[in-house]
This record gives C-alpha cells, structure tokens and sequence, in this order.
C-alpha cells in the first residue's frame, strides 16, 4: 500500500519504477513540436498517465496537451509565506521584548512599525525560498540517473529532437499495443528501454 | 494628416479632438451599444453636481473640499491611464493591445478636468491655508515663521503657473497618443508606432516629475507645514491601481453589452487583475514606507499629519483605509481563480475604485476638519457628480472610434494572447 502511494507520487514526478521483467518503458522520436504536442494528446486521450514529453525547449501548450492541470507550488508558496511571517514575528517580538530589550527613545520595547519590514523580508525569503525548493521537489530533481539515458538516440534531446516516452508502470500500458500506438501517431526510431539497475 | 481622419471643430476639441471614425471600424471592433452608455453617466453626473451646487450656496468650505476630493479621484484615473499608454507603447506591449483603447480614450480627459479644476482655484482660500497673505506679514498676529519660509515656493502666481504647466504638458502628450492611435486605425503610416513611443519616452520622463509635483501641489501643500518626498509616488500608485480596476470594468460593460467578445479573453482579464493585486499592494508598500520614516523619525511637523488621521473619529477612517485598500483586497485578490471569474473581479475592481476615492478623502478631507470626523453628503454628490460627467465624455469619445486600435502592428498578438 505504501509502496503504491510511493510510487504514484514519484509517477507526478515522472520518476517511473521498472517492472519485474526491468521493463522500463517505450521510448519514440517525433520530427517536429507540432507532433509531438498532437501526440502527446492523443496518448493521453489513449487513457495513457504514465507518460512524458522531452524536447529542447519548452512548448506552447504542452502542459494543456498533457493535462498537467495547474501546479499546487502556488499553496507551497503560501504555506512558506505565512510560516516567514509568523517566524519574524515570533522573533522580533522575542529579540525586543524578552531577549534584549533597549530604550530607543520611549518607544515600546515591541512595536509593529518598525518589525514589518523583517515580516515582510522574511515572508518573502522563506515563501521564494520554498517556491525553489518545492518546484524542484514537484519535478523530481534534481536526478543524476534516469534509465531512458541507455538509448544513444535519446540524447539528442538536448539538441534536435522530440521524445515521448510511455512508462512501463502505467495501468493501460501493453508492450505491443503501446509501440503500436506511437507508431500510429507518426513516432520513429521506437525503443523499448530496460532498466536492470546494473551498469551495461 | 490622410483624408479620412480629419480633426475637430474647436468647439468640440475639449470632448474630441478628432472628428468620428466609427463609420470607418471593422465592424468586428465598432460600437454597437445605445447611446444611454454616456447619457446615463452625465445624468447622474448633473445630478451630482446640482446637490454640490446647493453646498457651495449654504456651506461653501465644505463644498470646496468635497469638489476636491471628487475632482482628484478623476485625476488620478487620467494619470494612471496616461502612465500605462506609455508604458504599453514604450515597451512595445503586445498582451494588452486590445484594451490599449481604453486608456487611451480616457488620458484625452486631461483638458475637461483642466475646465472642471477652475472651481478648485476659485476655493483656493477655503482649500489652501497657504494663500492667506497675512502668514507672511511679520508684523501679523498670524504671521508665521515655517511657511513664511516657504513663500518663494507657496505662492499664488507660482502655483497657478505650475499647474497651468502641468495640464499643458499632460494635454500635449495625451493629445499626441490619442490622436496617433485614432489616426493609425486608418491610416497604415509605418512610422506611428514609433511617434507614439517618441511621445511616450517624453512622457514618462517629464511625467515622472510632474506627477510627482502636482500631487505635492494639489494634495500634499494642503496641509502646508506637512511635507513627504514619497507623497508623489503614493499617488502614482493608487492611481496605476484604479486604471486596472477600470479597463476591468469597462471590458465587462462592453462585452456585457455585446462588443469585443472574442477579442478579450480570460487571459487578458487575468493580467489586468494581476496589475490590480500588484498596485493594491505597491500603495501598501508605499503607504508604509511613507508611515514608518515619520513614525521612526518621530518629528512633530512630520507626524502631526498622521495625528490627525489618528484621533477625533479618523482613527475609524484610517483603519477602513488599511483594511479595505490592502488587507482585504490582498486576501481576496491573490488566488488565480478570483481574477478569472469575471463577476468577482468585476466586484473587486468597483472595490478598489471605491477605496481609491476613499484614500483622496481620507487625505484631503481631515484638513479641513481634523478635530471631527465626518463624510458629508456633499463629499457622495461632488464624487458622482464629477466621475458622472467624466465618464460620460469618456464613453462619448469612446463610442465615436474603433473599439481597438484596429491597425497597430502587434494587435493580432494580442488577439492570441495565452498566458496559461
């Protein structure tokens, strides 16, 4: 139960677990981004959800197309923002009542005026702080080892080329059907790539 | 000037100064909407007016004060349209083109309320305490020694040349983005765009300073011991903020009534409600800074001006102030989800016009009574009535030309506008 819990979290990421035959998923190569945008529709309406797209830069409307929906960073944002702010407060309210409290020309030992620019300083830092580190954390990185590596031809995706990748760990997915699918929709140089957890 | 575009009679130019062009809109941007949309706003406005004009005959003071307070709450609108044309223009926008009108329309407001500011001067002795002679007299029992100092500033003549200066530049600059934008619709001369942007870089340099001066002018000198450096920008941002709340409000009203409905979509509304959100907050921040130096400083000419807003009933007034300008709206405007649905955000925008009313009462109102706090039926009346007539001829010039500026460069970018 855990362990499936895990790993469809880690599937948001698309960090994808090999199967028990260290079936890893297909990977297929399509000519140009209109492609691999249309594709990525129609994998998804496919019912696919274990899947990816890799491409050298970013696309319009790829996330739509995907179905990614909307990030929830914004609420991890939020979340930080508010601890930021209570942290300050607690702290300068502690540093200027209780820890070292000086007479600055009688006014109050605490007083809101001059503590809301470190409110807001640290509402800031901890909130963008936690905007860095949870979006990270949302696409699983950083992430030194990632099995489609193990295709040579995968790794013109930082040059030329347009990937969709289709997991094994996916409910719908079937070796055969599934590279037949993308070659229906126009995909080349269709691999399957394994992933034994051993160096080749 | 090519031959469809022609200017206005004079008699006319204060309203428009170019002669109708809907005839010649794509049917897709023209007006299509009755003519109620500017007479309902001036009846108002007429009414309004005619309630003030029975204060200025019983209680003259009050109705002087209540004139300003309506008067620089349609200023700042004009201003906040003029800073965002240019900031549109210079930085060759291309999400907000098919709002541009909007603004546009609105910044040829500047020579009305140079008409409608007159009744301002002729209360300059109820508004401006610094115009009484006697302040300067040594020999006087009034004579007073800080604003004596002043004088070389704070005079009569000066001041009236220095207004007079700043709604000859602002009409110059308005009068020369209007009518480039207006002659652009039908006449594809490839060198508008970059007239406009020419204007616009002069614009916003010489602007930076004069609005910055006309507020320390009309609003800060008021209270003329007072004095803030921050006090140019604090109006700035309220006004940046209204502009938002009004190009929301007016896109809802036309697309309500059956224009641009394909033309502006969610994503523009997003965006203007992100300005909104941004400019609610920047006048906190503003506000704030301005606060916390004098309250820190802690000297008696700087924070008497907060004392007054601090006791006598405006303590209630400044925390509706806090409350309803920032901390509300910050809550409520933040999420992605309020500035996509359109009658919340249209909600939001007539609450923040509305606070940014109350933000010029709340500056100008307790100079004239900082022992007793009031809102006087005169401050409604004179705010309708002022805004009434303004809207009216900003719906009138808007009716009369393409809703949008149907042959800028970068209008089909803006009709493909996403920014999900």
């Amino acid at each position: 139960m855990l362990n499936q819990i895990a790993s469809e979290v880690k599937a948001t990421m698309s960090i994808y677990e090999a199967q028990e035959d260290a079936l890893y998923g297909v990977v297929a190569e399509f000519a140009h981004p209109g492609e691999l945008l249309h594709a990525a529709g129609a994998v998804r309406e496919a019912g696919y959800r274990h899947f990816d797209t890799h491409s050298p830069f970013p696309i319009h409307g790829m996330d739509k197309a995907m179905g990614l929906g909307n990030s929830i960073i914004g609420f991890i944002t939020l979340g930080g923002g508010i601890i930021g702010l209570s942290l300050a407060t607690l702290m300068q309210w502690w540093m200027s009542e209780v820890s070292y409290p000086i007479n600055i020309s009688g006014k109050p030992f605490f007083a809101v005026e001059p503590s809301i620019p470190i409110m807001f300083e640290l509402t800031v830092l901890i909130a963008s702080l936690s905007t860095v580190i949870g979006m990270f954390a949302l696409n699983g990185l950083p992430r030194p080892y990632n099995p489609l590596f193990y295709s040579t031809n995968f790794l013109r995706v930082t040059d030329d080329a347009f990937f969709l990748h289709i997991a094994a760990s996916d409910k719908q997915f079937d070796l055969g059907a599934t590279q037949k699918l993308l070659k229906d929709l126009g995909g080349k140089n269709i691999e399957t790539i394994r992933d034994s957890g051993e160096e080749d | 000037m090519s031959e469809t575009v022609k200017r206005n009679n004079p008699l006319f130019w204060l309203i428009d100064p170019m002669r109708s062009t809907a005839s010649q809109a794509d049917p897709a941007y023209r007006y299509s909407w009755s003519q109620m949309a500017w007479m309902l706003p001036l009846a108002i406005g007429i009414a309004g007016l005619v309630v003030s004009a029975v204060g200025w005959a019983t209680n003259s003071q009050q109705f002087y004060f209540s004139y300003l307070i309506g008067w620089a709450f349609c200023l700042a609108l004009t201003v906040g349209a003029y800073f965002f044309v240019i900031i549109q223009h210079l930085t060759k926008a291309r999400w907000s083109v098919v709002i541009r009108r909007i603004p546009e329309t609105l910044i040829w407001s500047f020579p009305l309320l140079a008409v409608l500011g007159i009744p301002v001067l002729l209360g300059m002795h109820d508004l401006y305490h610094w115009t009484h002679h006697d302040l300067f007299d040594p020999t006087s029992e009034n004579y007073d020694a800080v604003l004596a100092g002043k004088e070389s500033y704070l005079n009569t003549p000066f001041f009236l040349a220095r207004v007079a200066f700043y709604f000859i530049f602002w009409t110059f600059i308005s009068f020369k983005l209007y009518t480039l934008s207006v002659r652009q619709d039908n006449d594809p001369d490839p060198a508008i765009p970059k007239l406009q942007r020419k204007y616009s870089a002069i614009g916003l340099g010489v602007g930076a300073i004069v609005v910055s001066f006309a507020a320390f002018d009309i609003l800060m000198s008021l209270d003329p011991h007072w004095f803030s450096t921050i006090f140019g920008v604090y109006f700035f941002a309220g006004s940046f903020m209204s502009i938002m709340a009004v190009m929301i409000l007016v896109s809802i009203t036309l697309q309500k009534n059956g224009m641009l409905k394909n033309e502006i979509k969610l994503d523009h509304y997003q965006d203007l409600g992100k300005f909104l959100f941004a400019f609610t907050v920047f006048w906190a921040y503003i506000a704030f800074s301005q606060y916390m130096l004098i309250w820190y400083g802690n000297l008696p000419e700087e924070t008497v001006w907060f004392r007054h807003r601090m006791e006598h009933g405006w303590e209630g007034y400044s925390a509706v102030l806090l409350l309803g300008h920032f901390i509300l709206p910050f809550m409520l405007l933040i999420g992605r989800w309020g500035k996509r649905w359109l009658p919340y955000l249209g909600f939001m925008a007539i609450w923040m016009l509305t606070m940014q009313w109350f933000d010029m009462f709340w500056l100008i109102k307790p100079v004239m009574e900082a022992e007793h706090a009031s809102l006087s039926l005169y401050d409604i009346s004179s705010w309708f009535g002022l805004f009434g007539v303004f809207a009216a001829a900003f719906m009138y010039r808007f009716s009369r030309h393409a809703l949008v500026p149907q042959r800028d460069p970068r209008l089909h970018k803006s009709l493909s506008f996403t920014n999900s």
